[in-house]
């Protein structure tokens, strides 16, 4: 018998496994280990951020980023301003491309009721036009800015092998005047759904300027990623668990505009605002986009062309620390003097996510006690996707 | 492999009944079947997908006309599950390289995995996984779509041809075909060691367009002399390096002694 033991419309297999009688909830990974923090050691430096980002199809970029990050620390190399720009672009790229496959693919249907994301071309026509629109954009920009939509293959250590061209930035920022009207559509259509009430005591938790700050107020250097998020070996999950500084927390979107200090219709109490935030971030990174092809349009690019010369120094270190689209992500690579990967430790925004996810089921369960059975499961199934956990990442 | 030229007729009226599954992989192969975006749903109009995981919360158990399976089965699970969909399923096709080849986890042998378990994990952990393998390792495999992540256009080429009843043709020229046309430098030529020689086509060769290496995610083409080109890149690069060229997506089909 062919059956779906796991929760459907989420990257990656796991399942919330729930004690009906005693109330608990747990959350069961079972995702296969990959092993890539093994399988990239005694590989060259070069071949982590081509084959990290083979980690995650849904954020490729973030991982590629990251790693290169780490490796351009390594090697003490500060990015040129364009350099910076394009791999912000990237970054936008990203972040577009994978809150609209979350939002329109995965978890606004459970609003809308309808099952697969596709089924919106009838219910919704203008709001199925606006998706295709927004996919179509995130692809072309990561096309442009990283070579290809899944999988960059032109950014390299302290630049990129081939810069996109002034007619490719000039072409992509007429894609994204024509795309305003969805990308401002979006948030408004977002704030119009009716997201079930859950007030939790939500830490959140968003890397800014090289620091990882917490809303209780405390703030880490990303050199102490590894102190900060402790994470747990748990024997039914092929996943780590981590907490940070020994509590529970929420990364990724709505984290990252709560740092933002503005006025967002957002409810930073109730995870389900995730959605929300990711929609809003979607019109945040569309105008960003906007402003860097504006000022990319200013410069010669064809004099970046040139990548800096690497000498590997003996034992040399980094830690790249990005904003993925579920949050924080760290990669920390150690490489010897003939460019060679000796360590590599990733933590992903997912393993951050998995405890809390836990900690909010179980306060759903709780305030929804009265509900039946099959209404809590559905809700519980919402709550999940709310946290767009990547599984696929958080095994790696 | 299918004997017959022609897969199954599409009867009037009647869609074909389509399952979609994964097993451990990165999912990018899914997101490039979603970015067809207007194409997919093109071809949706002609599917009843009756299984979708990452896609719907619909699953039915089959029979299907077409199983599409991404990724390699790395939970003992999941070759379980993989040999009940091919029992169920008129057309198996094998998407991306972890399908078609065991992929990037391939890279690792179940002796290293066991290493690596403990370093990873810590010596209390109980790990389950086994060595990745390509799906044809455990079933027989209908139809295969290459690549890391697969080229959008040749999943849209064989479903379109599926459906118009004809079986798919396989590319089966290097990579340097595409390469030419795309018109880059040989990579071969200014001394960096390349697979795309004993690689089919199909990319576009996307990845030395854009800078980077090929690794042949694309698969080894028939007949390709990959023992000619070994003593090529031998001439240009050390055994390590040319080891670790090959180790990346064929463990499993070149064994080469970097001694």
């Amino acid at each position: 018998m062919i059956t779906n033991e796991f929760i459907a419309k989420i990257e990656g297999h796991g399942n919330l496994k729930i004690d009906w009688k005693k109330n608990k909830v747990v959350l069961e990974v079972a995702e296969g280990e990959r092993l890539f923090e093994g399988l990239l050691v005694g590989r060259k430096a070069e071949d982590a951020y081509w084959v990290t980002p083979r980690i995650c199809g849904v954020c490729p970029i973030a991982h590629n980023l990251a790693s290169l990050a780490a490796l351009e620390k390594a090697a003490q190399i500060k990015l040129e301003r364009p350099i910076q720009l394009l791999r912000d672009l990237m970054q936008c790229a990203q972040m577009i491309q994978s809150h609209s496959l979350h939002l329109f693919f995965l978890s606004l249907p459970d609003y809308l009721g309808i099952d697969r994301g596709t089924e919106l071309r009838k219910k919704n026509p203008k709001a199925f036009q606006y998706a295709l629109e927004l996919k179509e954009l995130a692809d072309n920009m990561a096309s442009i800015s990283a070579g290809r939509n899944v999988h960059p293959t032109t950014p390299t250590i302290g630049g990129f092998n081939k810069l996109p061209t002034k007619t490719e930035l000039k072409k992509l920022l007429q894609q994204l005047e024509k795309t305003k009207e969805a990308a401002e559509w979006l948030p408004k259509f977002c704030q119009s759904l009716d997201y079930p009430e859950l007030s939790v005591d939500l830490e959140l938790v968003a890397i800014r300027n090289q620091k990882i700050y917490s809303s209780k107020n405390d703030v880490v250097d990303v050199d102490d990623y590894k102190s900060a998020i402790e994470e747990e070996i748990r024997e039914f999950s092929t996943a780590k668990f981590s907490k940070f500084l020994g509590r529970e927390v929420m990364v990724g979107a709505l984290a990252r505009l709560y740092f933002e200090n503005k006025k967002y219709p957002l409810d930073f109490k109730n995870p389900f605002h995730n959605n929300l935030a990711q929609a809003i971030e979607v019109s945040l990174y569309h105008q960003k986009a906007m402003e860097i092809i504006k000022e990319l349009l200013e410069v010669d690019l064809k004099n970046f062309d040139k990548k800096p010369e690497i000498k590997w120094m003996k034992e040399a270190k980094g830690i790249g620390a990005v904003e993925a689209p579920r949050g924080g992500l760290y990669h920390e690579i150690h490489v010897d003097e003939n460019g060679i990967i000796t360590y590599i430790n990733i933590i992903t925004p997912t393993v951050q996510n998995l405890t809390s996810i836990e900690k909010t089921a179980q306060a759903l369960i709780e305030k929804y006690a009265h509900k039946p059975q099959k209404e809590k499961e559905r809700l519980l199934n919402m709550l999940v996707r709310a946290y767009d956990p990547c599984i696929t990442c958080s095994v790696h | 492999m299918m004997k017959s030229k022609t897969l199954m007729t599409k009867k009037q009226n009647k869609k074909i009944i389509v399952g979609i599954f994964d097993f451990t992989d990165c999912e990018g192969c899914q997101v490039k079947l979603i970015s067809l975006r207007d194409k997919f749903l093109k071809l949706e109009e002609n599917l009843e997908i009756i299984a979708w995981r990452l896609g719907q919360e619909k699953f039915e158990s089959g029979p299907y006309d077409i199983a599409i399976v991404e990724g390699t089965p790395i939970m003992p699970d999941e070759v379980e599950l993989l040999k009940a969909i091919r029992g169920n399923s008129k057309i198996l096709i094998a998407l991306g390289s972890c399908a078609a080849l065991g992929g990037i986890p391939a890279i690792l042998s179940q002796k290293e995995r066991e290493y690596w378990y403990q370093k990873i994990y810590g010596p209390n952990y109980k790990p389950r996984g086994i060595e990745a393998q390509p799906l044809s390792f455990y079933v027989p495999v209908d139809i295969v779509i290459n690549g890391c992540p697969v080229d959008e256009n040749e999943v849209l080429n064989v479903l379109e041809n599926i459906l118009a009843g004809k079986k798919p043709y396989p590319y089966d020229y290097p990579v340097c075909y595409d390469c030419k046309k795309a018109n880059n430098d040989c990579r071969i030529l200014k001394g960096l060691p390349c697979l795309g020689p004993i690689t089919k086509n199909g990319c576009g060769a996307i990845c030395i367009s854009g800078g980077s290496p090929c690794y042949g995610c694309f698969g080894l083409r028939d007949g390709a002399n990959v023992e000619a080109l070994i003593k090529i890149l031998e001439k240009i690069a050390d055994k390590k390096t040319i080891a670790l060229y090959l180790s990346m997506f064929h463990k499993k089909d070149i064994h080469y002694d970097n001694q």
